[in-house]
């Protein structure tokens, strides 16, 4: 999945293995633990306009990370997504603006308010678009058939409930696979015409959309196929986008090649070729085996020396992402606003950030990260201020008296991490706080936070879709399941439901501000900081776009030798 | 020699009890360790009702010893099960595959090992008492203590990015004779050469060792005594007898090769096991843990038992059936 649950101790123990990095972060390494980032940054190199130019016979080689499936209905990895983005397409599309813009669509629909409160969306698809084998063009039974597909319970997906839940019937229908979903209808009359419904007013679902869940699939190869069995025929899947599967060897290689019928626009590099097996990512660009690659803390200093021939080729760029420490405002002490305001008063988030994670990060002040439509600059955080902070402490309901406190963190390593380190530091430094570490395996820390088991945990979020629903609807309103902090203010939830269906855009986008504010007071998260994605680029690879999460990216990369 | 049969089927009757307990102790650590590979495809966006739904439909919900049972049966049958790491592969589809990978690379270190660490150990025991000795002995534990963190960054500075012989990483396999080889590949040498270094030092000073003690035994002064050419004492009565105690050796480390080596693996992007059950470790991966548990348990006594059989035939004293005080 796009988003995924980041976290400080246990990403950093992988990467550490992975780079020969000692540290806490890996910028760039993030969801992906190969040292690639999935997606990542330029000085986002802007040209407007679909290329036009023809597809050459230059070879984009890269370290990729290992993807779980190539079915679209099942990817809930990054990892996946990364390749499945290229080879497959959607109706819809993000470009590199991340903007969402049409893609088997002609133009995006607008969506149209029915009487019982649905609203439905009608798309008339391009005509003449092919699956990779040239043998077929796509029309919308096939788009019905692939939503279908990922939502029937015999396909066993993971995800297909949570991107295409929205959709009248859809949750019906995964849960018995009999007949068909209701709100996605053809026209008899039209086979390019098809009418999706959903349930309530949803500015987002159009976003959703872009995710691989709702990507066409070719029948004739996914006929009986599901997660889990019969998936021979992921390793030729041939879907409708920029690139073709030519090559899949589990956990060694993949290669694409351009579709050079691609409706969008063919591709301007002929072949990428991923390595799958990891390796040390800086090592293998200076030795020039790949031309992208993402740089760790350990590198990080060297390649940042104006000195250093490497820097010039040394790029940097924001991810859509917060990393955070989170209080379960139910579990005593924290269920004391004053407590909570108090801990976030303690940490003094300028040095954590400039001598532990070397300025390779962007400080946090509210929940939405910078390049997130309604990220608000004007945002009052709160600041840095040990005297408040003690203050608060002894004004709370627990005074001097402060229950113990223990921190969750997910780990594979021994060690918390300097990250954790330095702010158990602050807290003892400034409040006189004991805290104590619990180190829990990945797994089963996602499942603890998820039933309310722990006091405080540090973790990490990342966009799905550039929207700001998917940070602040999805982890702090009240009922939302993704809500692991328990946080509940009728306020927030107000405003929050209000923009779910406030369709004018700037108003929509202030009264997520609104909420933040509210949220940051209230102290539910600690922000800490947004990760910058930290890449190394060969100089004659040119507008390799690093977007914040994963997007189909690699047909506007052209090499000029 | 006669009673090597009996003790042979006695060990293989053994066999299937070992496997069982190893089995159903790694069984159940997944079962009712803590997470859940379906809950771990999910990421964040847990939906417990389709985990339930899914736990159910992969049989993941029925009683412990129903799927212990419908596992080792399947085993039995040469199917290994389904990966979750790559999500609906056979087991069997993907692990031999990556095991050959570890094999290569880990047999080619084992040969040049005790090819130059014998030799070596038994060269430094002749000259005990000479320079020559203890200067062997103190490279050797310098290669020894190195870890291969320390070693593979260095090789890779050195041999790749300043004096550009070998790429930094990477495999590569060619078909030979329908096989798939890496051995014939530049991008083997690193890897070979990091896990030999500190091998042949543990091998060198085991062979020296045992060659000082071989030395002071009776038999060979009685050699020497004989007037034999010193080259026939060393390669026929010491050599042989200081070899004993390293066939356990071989023995140990040729299972050890099964495992792989994750660091090693990790840093030179070596497609092998090691990567591999790391991985499925952290997806909970049940059917690829187990069937990596299986056939390495299988492997272990296969080779202990070869090994003592090995014994038999190798050791003077066992083949004389006991020599009555030298």
């Amino acid at each position: 999945m796009r988003a995924l649950w980041l976290v400080l101790g246990g990403l950093a123990a992988t990467t550490a293995v992975v780079v020969g990095v000692a540290a806490a972060l890996v910028v760039g390494g993030g969801g992906d633990n190969n040292g690639e980032p999935s997606s990542t940054n330029t000085p986002q190199a802007r040209t407007t306009g679909t290329p036009s130019g023809s597809t050459s016979g230059e070879t984009l080689r890269l370290l990729g990370p290992d993807p779980i499936t190539m079915d679209p209905a099942c990817a809930s990895d990054v990892d996946s997504a990364t390749y499945i983005m290229e080879i497959f397409s959607g109706l819809v599309t993000i470009d590199r603006d991340l903007k969402t813009v049409p893609d088997l669509a002609e133009a995006i629909p607008e969506p149209a308010q029915n009487a019982d409160g649905t609203v439905s969306y009608t798309f008339q698809l391009r005509q003449g678009v092919l699956f990779h084998d040239q043998s077929r063009q796509v029309s919308a039974q096939d788009v019905k058939y692939s939503l279908e597909r990922a939502l029937n319970p015999d396909t066993e997906s993971p995800i297909a409930e949570t991107y295409l839940g929205d959709i009248v019937g859809a949750k019906d229908f995964a849960r018995t696979g009999e007949g068909e979903v209701s709100g996605i209808q053809l026209d008899p009359a039209d086979p390019y015409k098809l009418i999706i419904t959903i349930d309530a007013p949803k500015p987002y679902f159009l976003a959703k959309l872009t995710y691989p869940t709702a990507f066409v699939v070719d029948s004739r190869q996914t006929g009986n196929s599901s997660c889990f069995s019969n998936t021979n025929w992921q390793r030729q899947a041939r879907g409708t986008g920029p690139f073709k599967l030519k090559e899949w060897d589990l956990g060694q290689k993949i290669v694409l090649e351009a579709n050079d019928k691609y409706h969008l626009g063919p591709p301007l590099i002929g072949r990428v070729e991923y390595n799958l097996a990891g390796g040390s990512g800086v090592t293998m660009y200076e030795n020039n085996e790949i031309d992208v690659t993402g740089v760790g803390l350990n590198d990080i200093e060297r390649v940042r020396d104006p000195s250093e021939p490497l820097n010039k080729e040394f790029h940097t760029q924001p991810r859509l992402d917060i990393w955070y420490i989170g209080f379960n405002v139910e579990k005593p002490p924290f269920d004391d606003v004053k407590v909570r305001q108090a801990f976030a008063h303690a940490i003094d988030k300028d040095k954590l950030i400039g001598v532990v994670l070397k300025d390779a990060v962007i400080e946090a002040n509210g929940i939405l990260p910078p390049g997130m439509p309604g990220y608000n600059e004007n945002l009052q955080g709160l600041k840095f201020d040990p005297e408040l902070a003690k203050q608060l402490l002894s004004e709370s309901k627990y005074g001097d008296n402060l229950p113990t406190v223990e921190i969750a963190s997910s780990g594979r390593g021994a060690s918390v991490g300097p990250v954790s380190e330095a702010i158990l530091g602050m807290w003892k430094e400034n409040l006189g706080v004991d805290v104590a570490v619990r180190q829990t395996e990945t797994a089963t820390f996602f499942q603890d936070l998820r039933d309310g088991e722990f006091q405080m945990f540090e973790v990490g979020w990342v966009a799905d879709y550039v929207d700001p629903e998917n940070f602040l609807k999805v982890k702090l309103y009240g009922p939302s399941k993704d809500n692991e902090s328990k946080y509940s203010n009728p306020e927030v939830d107000r405003l929050l439901e209000q923009a779910d269906s406030e369709q004018d855009s700037a108003q929509r986008l202030a009264l997520y501000q609104q909420a933040e504010q509210i949220i940051v007071n209230d102290a539910p998260w600690i922000p800490l900081f947004h990760d910058e994605y930290s890449v190394l680029i060969k100089p004659y690879v040119k507008d390799y776009v690093l977007p914040p999460f994963v997007i189909p990216r690699l047909r506007y990369v052209h090499i000029e030798k | 020699m006669a009673g090597i049969l009996p003790y042979i089927v006695r060990r293989l009757l053994w066999a299937p009890f070992v496997l069982l307990a190893v089995t159903l102790a790694t069984f159940a650590l997944g079962r009712f360790g803590p997470g859940d590979p379906i809950e771990v495809l999910q990421g964040q966006y847990n939906n417990p009702e389709v985990v339930a739904r899914i736990r159910q439909e992969r049989g993941l919900d029925d009683p412990f010893f129903n799927q212990y049972g419908r596992y080792m049966w399947d085993a039995l049958h040469g199917e290994l099960g389904t990966s979750t790491t790559y999500l609906g592969v056979a087991v069997e589809d993907v692990i031999f595959e990556k095991m050959w990978v570890t094999v290569q690379y880990n047999l080619l270190a084992l040969i040049i090992i005790f090819a130059v660490g014998l030799p070596a150990g038994i060269w430094a025991a002749l000259r005990q008492g000479t320079w020559q000795d203890p200067l062997t002995i103190s490279v050797l534990l310098l290669f020894r203590s190195l870890p291969v963190l320390v070693t593979i960054p260095i090789l890779q500075y050195l041999l790749a990015i300043k004096l550009g012989w070998l790429p930094s990483s990477g495999w590569h396999e060619r078909d030979i004779l329908g096989l798939k080889l890496g051995i014939f590949d530049k991008r083997i040498i690193m890897p070979v050469l990091v896990l030999s270094l500190p091998g042949i030092a543990g091998v060198a000073r085991l062979m020296r060792a045992q060659t000082l003690e071989v030395l002071d035994q009776d038999f060979v002064r009685t050699a020497r005594a004989k007037g034999l050419q010193e080259f026939v004492v060393v390669s026929r009565h010491v050599a042989r007898n200081a070899l004993l105690p390293m066939t356990t050796i071989v023995g140990f480390a040729l299972v050890g090769l099964l495992g792989g080596s994750l660091f090693v693996e990790y840093l030179f992007g070596i497609p092998g096991i090691g990567q591999f059950v790391w991985e499925a470790v952290y997806n909970r991966d049940y059917d690829v843990i187990m069937a990596v548990t299986l056939i390495t348990a299988t492997a272990f006594i296969l080779v202990n038992l070869a090994t003592d059989i090995a014994y038999g035939f190798i050791d003077p004293r066992v083949r004389l059936g006991g020599r009555g005080g030298g």
